[in-house]
């Protein structure tokens, strides 16, 4: 009787956790707080050193149910990243996730070795334990906030931290291995090592992909284990890749880029259960990395541990940042938002349960000084990420509005999709001749009646509009069903242009500033020449007082854009010309 | 510029009949071509020169037509209101109802741009839109769109 009234009270406060985690999320709305730093104070504050007093130490649990949750996010995360927004970014963020982890934490062992004071090795395993970026953290921050980054910079970052836990975590490894046995030195191995991670999880990652398509084309399902049969693997494939020296969270990101990039039936259904399932994932992780920390141990690494971090945000980072990126065509202000999004989040901390697990004798350091490091990046860029992104210039615009799709199964094929927006006031759907030819209004609601498309004519607000679609470009519907902004960001006049009308005949309209070499190009030519092809909404380039912001792009070419002019840029340049000729006196600047 | 400077009392024009964008911008280029005592023609082709780039609805409602107009002399300002709103192509989709013409003498440059980027702010303001939506007597149009761009400008 007394175990079964033990599982009754786990059962109870782990459920407990969960809901008041789901709850809190109101909280961290309502203050504008990181969430994921709201569900680690929850962990803490129901643990040892808070008012809930639960002794919880299980540093192998903490592993487990870790890896399991990071495996979920990771293949959700790969899942809602197109293939199309990867190219170009690839090489600098793989190049950011294997050399800069390495540099990061050779860097970091610097000042970790006399803060801390430890030895070479030893701080080289601080180093390599807060050298990652957190998936986890970079996926949710960038999506929750409705951040809108450049197609690079925010592929670069999301790649880059689906990617560099492979180093990390082989680095981590290969550590606690040489502190354990006191022999041997890194080099060569280490490379291989790292090496061979990254392929061995790459190559099952990709190939466990297409197996999740083959198997949901080909069998028949009960409803509703489709999703559940997804998620299944994806964990199975980051035990099997792990047991055989691969990097898992390599092949579940892998894997969810394959499965998501691929039509394959019920994907509705897996990737609103996936939503769900990450979020438990979440809150599980970090309410349980909260549980295990205790706080007044955490106080007494605290001086150097804030050292670390310092060094690391302000230092560390920057520093691999820039020199990774060197070889490639970054602007400083872009450099310098990477530099900020490397946020570290469960992965370092998880690490830090390794050298627990291995007995090391500084354990508790590191694992302390991880803890620390990871709660002052999750404050500091949890809470500044988007004021930030939006002051360097790298948001294409303000965060979108979001909106709700719903999408429905059709079973039997996978070349339509149906998908039902709710029609809200302001959005373009309502207009004459709204959607695009690929697309096809097939049922409205109305006032809780099921109209045909016929019957009832353009939709309203207030409607349900169905529509079928190919998968590929559903997404691009989105915009139709968005709420326009009423007043646009900039403060200015912006026209819409077709993208097919050359620049030079915008230049003796506007008297814009274009490089002579763009002056025969079209809007949608100087868009693709700039973005290597792929322009996105929202990407703008400025010509002279005037800015050209993408509106829409279809099949990878720009089909509207707006013209903004900006008065005040016009009326400093003015003033700046009149000036110099000694038209204008100082500060006597015009009354706009 | 003021907007006073370049919109006269009298290009004010609160009921205009139009049926289509063209069937708009032609009477917007005939009540013009009597202000400026210009030919319509020449006026109609460099409004519809400039919508054949794209249109220059620019939402809610609200379209800015406008070009350049060889040997002007100064910045030429006209405001209709439509009877019944029209389908202006306008990027949101919504039908137009609030026009403001603006030409601009070939030279204009700056003063064109100001000008332009002054009006689409005044009518961007929802305050003076309700209000324009709401008036029917041209000389308190005209009142409301002057006072609104002195206001706006600070």
């Amino acid at each position: 009787m007394g175990s079964v009234f033990v599982s009754n009270l786990v059962l109870l406060v782990v459920a407990a956790l969960v809901v008041v985690g789901t709850l809190s999320s109101l909280l961290a709305a309502r203050f504008g707080a990181p969430i994921l730093l709201v569900f680690l104070i929850i962990g803490v504050a129901a643990g040892e050193g808070g008012p809930g007093g639960i002794h919880f130490n299980d540093y192998w649990a903490t592993y487990m149910v870790g890896s399991a949750a990071l495996a979920v996010i990771l293949f959700d995360g790969g899942l809602r990243m197109r293939i199309a927004s990867m190219r170009g970014a690839i090489i600098p963020a793989v190049g950011l996730s294997t050399i800069g982890v390495v540099m990061t934490a050779a860097l970091v062992a610097l000042v970790a070795g006399p803060l801390l004071s430890l030895g070479p090795l030893e701080s080289l395993l601080v180093g390599a334990i807060v050298a990652s970026t957190d998936a986890a953290a970079v996926l949710f921050l960038v999506r929750a906030q409705g951040l809108h980054l450049g197609r690079r910079v925010g592929s670069v970052i999301e790649i880059e931290s689906a990617t560099n836990d492979p180093a990390a975590v082989f680095l981590t490894v290969l550590l606690v291995e040489l502190l354990t046995t006191s022999a041997g030195s890194p080099g060569m191995a280490m490379v291989f090592g790292v090496l061979r991670e990254m392929v061995v999880g790459a190559v099952l990652g990709v190939a466990g992909g297409y197996a999740i398509v083959a198997l949901l084309n080909r069998v028949d399902l009960p409803g509703g284990l489709h999703p559940v049969m997804v998620m299944g693997i994806a964990v199975l494939l980051f035990a099997v890749t792990s047991l055989l020296h691969g990097s898992g969270f390599l092949a579940v990101y892998l894997a969810g880029l394959v499965l998501g990039n691929r039509p394959v039936r019920a994907i509705a259904s897996i990737t609103s259960f996936l939503d769900t399932v990450t979020w438990l994932c979440q809150i599980v992780m970090f309410v349980m990395l909260g549980l295990l920390v205790s706080p007044e141990k955490i106080l007494v690494y605290a001086l150097p541990a804030l050292g670390v971090a310092a060094f690391l945000i302000l230092v560390g980072r920057p520093a691999a940042v820039f020199l990774c990126l060197a070889p490639f065509r970054f602007s400083l202000k872009e450099k310098l938002f990477i530099s900020w999004a490397g946020l570290r989040g469960a992965v370092s901390i998880f690490l830090a349960t390794i050298p627990m697990l291995a007995h090391l004798p500084q354990a508790e350091v590191y694992f302390n000084v991880a803890f620390a490091v990871v709660l002052v990046s999750l404050i500091l860029h949890g809470w500044t990420m988007a004021t930030v992104a939006r002051r360097l210039d790298v948001t294409l615009s303000d965060p979108a509005p979001s909106i709700r799709r719903f999408e429905i199964d059709l079973p039997g094929q996978t070349e339509v999709e149906l998908v039902a927006y709710p029609v809200v006031t302001g959005t373009p759907a309502t207009g004459q001749h709204a959607l695009p030819s690929w697309a096809r209004l097939v049922m409205v609601v109305r006032a809780g009646q099921t109209l045909t498309p016929e019957a009832a004519g353009p939709l309203k607000v207030g409607d349900y509009g169905y529509v079928l679609a190919p998968p590929k470009r559903v997404h691009q519907l989105d915009r139709l069903f968005r709420p326009q902004e009423v007043t646009p960001m900039d403060d200015g006049a912006a026209f819409p242009f077709v993208g097919e009308v050359r620049l030079g005949d915008l230049v003796s309209f506007y008297g814009l500033v274009v490089p002579d070499a763009e002056l025969g190009l079209t809007i949608a030519e100087a868009f693709s020449d700039r973005s290597d092809d792929h322009p996105a909404r929202g990407m703008r380039i400025r010509y002279g007082h005037a800015v050209i912001e993408v509106r829409e792009v279809v099949d990878g070419r720009v089909t509207w854009a707006v013209l903004r002019l900006e008065p005040g840029r016009l009326k400093r340049s003015i003033a700046k010309v009149r000036r110099l000729f000694g038209l204008q006196p100082e500060g006597d600047d015009d009354e706009e | 510029m003021p907007l006073a400077d370049l919109l006269a009392p009298e290009a004010i024009f609160p009921m205009l009949r139009a049926s289509s964008k063209k069937q708009a911008l032609q009477e917007l280029a005939h009540h013009a071509s009597v202000l400026m005592g210009r030919d319509q023609r020449e006026i109609f082709e460099t409004l519809l020169q400039r919508e054949r780039l794209g249109s220059t609805g620019v939402g809610n409602g609200i379209a800015i037509p406008h070009g350049k107009l060889p040997g002007l002399t100064k910045l030429f300002g006209l405001f209709a209101r439509l009877e019944k709103p029209i389908d202006f192509e306008s990027l949101d989709g919504a039908p137009v109802d609030l026009v403001f013409l603006l030409l601009a003498p070939e030279a204009a440059g700056a003063d064109h741009l100001k000008a332009l980027a002054r009006v689409a702010r005044m009518l961007r303001d929802p305050d003076v839109v309700e209000k324009l939506r709401a008036n029917r007597d041209a000389a308190s149009i005209h009142t409301l769109l002057t006072a609104a761009s002195t206001s706006n400008a600070a």
